[in-house]
C-alpha cells in the first residue's frame, strides 16, 4: 500500500515537473500530451461506470458535449467565471446523466445502445437549437482560461497542468470510492444483485451514483476542452471519437485499474497521431479498431494486466492501482 | 410483527397465491410446508419485497409496507436468505458481513460480526473468499450470517437445510434455535424435513397451490387428512 | 394536406422496406447468438460501396453488383462469426466491444479505400421518377420496395417452411432445448450470420440507388437497425417489419410536417419513447429487463 502511495506521489511530480521542463518548447507535442490526457480522463471516467457501476457505455460523447457546449455558453452568454464554468459543465453533464435514469432498468446490450442513442440526440439538439447553441456553425472565440497569481493558463503548460489535476482528481476519487463500502457494496452487486438487496443496498441509486460521476466527470473534460481549442461545433463536441478513444484506451490498458485508462490513453492517442497517422494520413483508425478486437479476444484485462503480477487476494481486496 | 391479508399473487394464468393470510408475532418460530410449487417461496418474495402481490395487504411491525421496495424492507428489520445461496462470491465471508451491516443496519460493527460468526460457526473462515473456498453447509451459514448482520427483526428461512445430510442437519436446526435464543426475532422457516419443523417450530402453516390449508402446532397439522393428502398426492375427499 | 400526408406514408413505407432489410439480419443474429452485431450497418454500407465501384467501373447497374456485394459482405460476415466466437466470457458485452471495433475497422477501410467524397447512383433510370396516382416515387425506391418485400416473404417461408429455417427458430427460442433435439447451435448461428450478410447485401445496394453514402453512414445504419429491433421486440419478424415501417414513416412525416434535419431525432425520441413505455416492444417476447 505504501509502495503504491510513493509511486503514485512519484508520478505526480514527474507529471507536473518534468514533463512541462522537458517538453514546453516543443509545442506540438504539448498539445498531443494535452489531448491524450483529455481522452484519459474520459476513459477513466468510462472505466468506473464500467467497473464500479458495471455499466457499459457508447455513448460519453454525449457528457462530453454537454459539458463543452454548457460551460462556453455559461460562460460567454452568463458571465461566469471560467473555473466555476468547468464544475458547472460537469453538473450538467450529470443532469443529462439523470435523464438516462430510466435506461438502467435494462440489461447490459441495451443500456449501452440507449446511451449511444442520446449522445445522437444531444448532437442533433445543439445541432437544431440554433438559438442557443449558433447551430453547425458552431461557437467561436470561447474564452481561454485566464491568468491566476501572475501565470498565464491558457498557455500549453497552463493547460497542461489544468487537465493533468483534472485527472488526478477523478483518480483519487476513483480510489476513494473503491475502497469504501459502497465500491465493497458494487463489487458485491455485480456479484449478486439479489443478495445485496436483500441485505439492504438500494442497488439502483449506487449505479446512478455511478452513472451521474461518470457524467459529471466527463462532462468537465469536455468543458475543459472547450476552453482550450477555444471553439465548439456539434459535429466535433459530440463526435463518435470522443467514445471511441477512451474505450479503446481503457480496455488497452485495462478498465479495471485506475491508472490502466490513463496509461492506455497516453500511449494510444499518441500512437495514433504521431505513428499511425504518419503511416496512413487517412483511415489511419483502422488500426485502433483492430486494437480494440486484439485487445477483446485475447487480453480483455488489458494489456498491462499481462505484466501485472499476481497479487494474493488480500492484498487486492481493495484492487490494483 | 408481521400481517399478511389475502395476498394474490398471479403469474399468467397461474394463481401463485391465492387469498393467504398470516400472522407472524414477535419472536414466534412458524414453519412454512407445503409441497413444492405450493408458493412458499414465492410467499417469501411478497414479504422481501422481490414480488409485488396482486391483491392483499402486508403489514410489518405496524406499519404498511406494500410500496416499500426490497432493500428498504431489509433496512426495516426483515431478513431473508435464497434457497440457492447467493453469496456475494469476490467478497469475503467478513466483508459480506461488512456489507449487510453498514447497508443493512447503518453500522459496521466489528463486535457483532465477530458474535454472528461465532454463532453460524464461521470464525476461522472470515478471511476466506466467498465463492471458491466454501462448502455447501457454509455457504448456508453464510447466508443466515449475512441475513442477521442486518440486525433484523424477522428472519426468513427458505430450505436453509437443502441438500444437508443428517448430522449437518441437526448441528444447523441447533443453531437456527441458538440464534433464536440469543436475538429473539420472529423467524419464518420453509423446510420438508417434518422431523426438523416439529423440533423447532411451536407452530407450523402449511400452504397447498397457494392456499394456506392449516396452521397450527406440528403435532396438529401433520395429521390433519388433507395436509397428509398434499404430500402423498392422494386427492382429499370434497 | 391529404397529398402531402398520404405521400408522406408512400415515402414512409418505401424507406421502411429498406429498414426492414438492414433490421431483420439484426434481429436474426441477435435471436441465435444473443449478439447485437454493432458492425451491421458498415456491412450494409461495404455492399453500398461495392455496388457503387460496380456502376462506376463498369457502368453497371447496382442490381447486377448484388451477386459481388453478397460474396464480400458474406466473406466480412463469416470474419466477424469466427471472431465472435471466439470470446470465451462475457459474450453479451464483450461481442458489443468486439464487433464495435470490427465497425471501427471497417468504417476507416471504408474510408481508405473509397475517400471521403459522398456517392450516390447516376445511373438516370434508377433515378426516373415514377407516379402512382398521386404519389411519387424514384424509380429505384419502387424497384428495391418490390425487391424487399420478395426477400421478407423468402424469408418467412424460409423460417416457417424449411427444417434450416425451423433450426434457426428453435435455437432462438431455446438454444439449450434445440442441443437436446441435435441441432447444431454453432451451425445455426452460422447460416443466421450468413443470411444476415444476404440481406444486408441487397440493403447496400437499396441504399446506394436511393440514397447518398459516406463512410460515417455505417453507425447511423446500425442504430436505426437496433431502434426496429427495440421497437419491435426481440424474437419477432413480423415485429421487425411493423417496426421498421413505423421508423421510415415517423422519419418521412417529420420531413414532411417539420423539416428533414429533425428526422433522425424523431426516430430516436420514438425508440426511447417505446423503450421506457413499452420495454418488450409492441410483438416482444423475451424480457429485456435486467429484473
Amino acid at each position: 500500500m505504501a509502495a503504491r502511495i510513493v509511486a503514485w506521489l512519484a508520478f505526480a511530480v514527474a507529471a507536473y515537473a518534468l514533463v512541462p521542463f522537458a517538453f514546453a518548447g516543443n509545442l506540438y507535442l504539448m498539445s498531443m500530451i494535452i489531448a491524450s490526457l483529455t481522452i484519459g480522463g474520459i476513459a477513466l471516467a468510462w472505466a468506473l461506470l464500467g467497473n464500479l457501476g458495471g455499466l457499459v457505455s457508447f455513448g460519453h460523447a454525449a457528457f462530453f458535449g454537454v459539458g463543452s457546449y454548457a460551460s462556453a455558453l455559461l460562460v460567454m452568454k452568463a458571465g461566469w467565471p471560467i473555473g466555476i464554468s468547468l464544475l458547472a459543465g460537469g453538473a450538467c453533464a450529470a443532469f443529462a446523466a439523470v435523464l438516462m435514469l430510466p435506461a438502467l432498468r435494462l440489461r447490459g446490450p441495451y443500456f449501452a445502445l440507449a446511451v449511444l442513442a442520446y449522445a445522437h440526440i444531444f448532437r442533433i439538439i445543439a445541432t437544431e437549437w440554433k438559438g442557443l447553441t449558433n447551430g453547425a456553425g458552431g461557437i467561436g472565440n470561447i474564452p481561454r482560461f485566464p491568468v491566476v497569481f501572475g501565470y498565464d493558463f491558457s498557455s500549453k503548460t497552463g493547460a497542461y497542468w489544468i487537465v493533468l489535476s483534472l485527472v488526478l482528481a477523478f483518480a483519487l476519487i476513483y480510489a476513494w470510492i473503491r475502497s469504501s463500502h459502497l465500491g465493497l457494496a458494487l463489487r458485491a452487486m455485480h456479484d449478486s444483485e439479489e443478495a445485496t438487496r436483500a441485505v439492504g443496498v438500494n442497488s439502483t441509486l449506487a449505479k446512478a451514483l455511478m452513472l451521474f460521476l461518470s457524467a459529471f466527470m466527463t462532462g468537465m473534460v469536455g468543458a475543459f476542452n472547450a476552453h482550450y481549442i477555444n471553439f465548439l461545433e456539434p459535429d466535433y463536441a459530440f463526435s463518435g471519437l470522443w467514445t471511441m478513444l477512451p474505450i479503446v484506451a481503457a480496455i488497452f490498458g485495462g478498465y479495471r485499474t485506475i491508472s490502466g485508462p490513463l496509461i492506455g490513453a497516453v500511449v494510444v492517442y499518441l500512437l495514433d497521431q504521431l505513428v499511425f497517422k504518419a503511416m496512413m494520413p487517412i483511415g489511419h483508425q483502422i488500426v485502433l479498431g483492430a486494437l480494440l478486437g486484439a485487445m477483446i479476444l485475447f487480453a480483455p484485462q488489458g494489456l498491462l494486466s499481462i505484466f501485472a503480477r499476481r497479487r494474493p487476494r488480500m492484498a487486492s481486496a481493495s484492487g490494483d492501482a | 410483527m408481521l400481517e399478511l391479508s389475502d395476498i394474490g399473487v398471479r403469474f399468467g394464468g397461474l394463481r401463485a397465491l391465492d387469498g393467504v393470510s398470516l400472522s407472524v408475532a414477535d419472536s414466534e418460530i412458524v414453519g412454512l410446508v407445503g409441497p413444492n410449487g405450493a408458493g412458499k417461496t414465492t410467499l417469501f418474495n411478497v414479504i422481501s419485497g422481490n414480488l409485488r402481490p396482486q391483491r392483499g395487504s402486508l403489514r410489518f411491525a405496524g406499519a404498511d409496507i406494500g410500496s416499500v421496495p426490497a432493500y428498504a424492507r431489509a433496512r426495516l428489520g426483515i431478513g431473508r436468505t435464497f434457497q440457492i445461496p447467493q453469496p456475494m462470491h469476490t467478497l469475503t465471508v467478513a466483508e459480506n458481513l461488512a456489507v449487510a451491516q453498514r447497508f443493512g443496519a447503518s453500522r459496521v460493527d466489528a463486535q457483532a460480526a465477530a458474535e454472528i460468526l461465532d454463532l453460524v460457526q464461521l470464525t476461522g473462515l472470515a478471511s476466506r473468499d466467498a465463492a471458491t473456498s466454501l462448502s455447501l453447509a457454509e455457504l448456508k451459514a453464510l447466508e443466515v450470517a449475512k441475513a442477521l448482520a442486518t440486525r433484523p427483526r424477522m428472519l426468513l428461512l427458505d430450505e436453509v437445510l437443502a441438500g444437508l445430510e443428517a448430522v449437518a442437519k441437526r448441528r444447523f436446526t441447533q443453531m437456527l434455535a441458538d440464534i433464536h435464543a440469543r436475538y429473539k426475532l420472529a423467524i419464518v422457516i420453509i423446510e420438508h424435513d417434518i422431523e426438523t419443523i416439529s423440533t423447532l417450530c411451536p407452530r407450523a402453516a402449511v400452504l397447498n397451490f397457494g392456499q394456506l390449508i392449516a396452521d397450527g402446532t406440528p403435532s396438529v397439522v401433520f395429521s390433519q387428512p388433507d395436509v397428509v393428502a398434499s404430500y402423498t398426492g392422494t386427492v382429499p375427499d370434497a | 394536406m391529404t397529398e402531402l400526408v398520404l405521400q408522406a406514408l408512400w415515402s414512409g413505407i418505401l424507406t421502411g422496406s429498406s429498414y426492414a432489410l438492414i433490421a431483420l439480419g439484426l434481429a436474426l443474429v441477435f435471436g441465435t447468438m444473443n449478439v447485437i452485431n454493432l458492425a451491421h450497418g458498415e456491412l450494409v454500407l461495404l455492399a453500398a460501396y461495392v455496388a457503387y465501384t460496380c456502376e462506376s467501373a463498369w457502368g453497371a447497374s447496382p442490381l447486377l453488383a448484388i451477386p459481388a456485394g453478397i460474396v464480400i459482405v458474406c466473406i466480412a460476415t463469416a470474419l466477424t462469426y469466427a471472431l465472435v466466437g471466439r470470446i470465451r466470457r462475457d459474450r453479451e458485452l464483450n461481442s458489443l466491444l468486439l464487433t464495435y471495433g470490427i465497425g471501427i475497422m471497417l468504417t476507416n477501410g471504408i474510408l481508405l479505400i473509397w475517400k471521403a467524397d459522398i456517392r450516390s447512383t447516376k445511373s438516370p433510370w434508377l433515378q426516373d421518377a415514377v407516379v402512382l396516382g398521386p404519389l411519387y416515387s424514384m424509380r429505384s425506391e419502387l424497384l428495391f420496395f418490390v425487391v424487399s418485400a420478395a426477400l421478407i416473404a423468402g424469408l418467412w417461408w424460409w423460417l416457417t417452411r424449411t427444417w434450416a429455417g425451423r433450426a434457426v427458430r428453435a435455437v432462438a427460442s431455446n438454444r439449450d432445448a434445440a442441443q437436446l433435439m441435435g441441432i447444431d447451435p454453432h451451425r445455426v448461428e452460422f447460416v443466421s450470420f450468413l443470411v444476415a450478410g444476404l440481406l444486408a447485401a441487397f440493403a447496400g445496394a437499396a441504399i446506394f440507388s436511393v440514397n447518398v453514402i459516406q463512410p460515417g453512414l455505417g453507425i447511423s445504419l446500425t442504430v436505426k437497425a437496433f431502434i426496429i429491433t427495440v421497437l419491435a421486440g426481440m424474437g419477432s419478424v413480423p415485429g421487425v417489419l411493423v417496426g421498421a415501417l413505423l421508423l421510415g414513416l415517423t422519419e418521412s412525416l417529420t420531413t414532411t410536417f417539420f423539416s428533414s434535419a429533425l428526422q433522425e431525432l424523431a426516430g430516436m425520441v420514438l425508440f426511447l419513447v417505446v423503450l421506457f413505455v413499452l420495454p418488450n416492444g409492441l410483438f416482444g417476447t423475451r424480457w429485456r429487463r435486467a429484473h
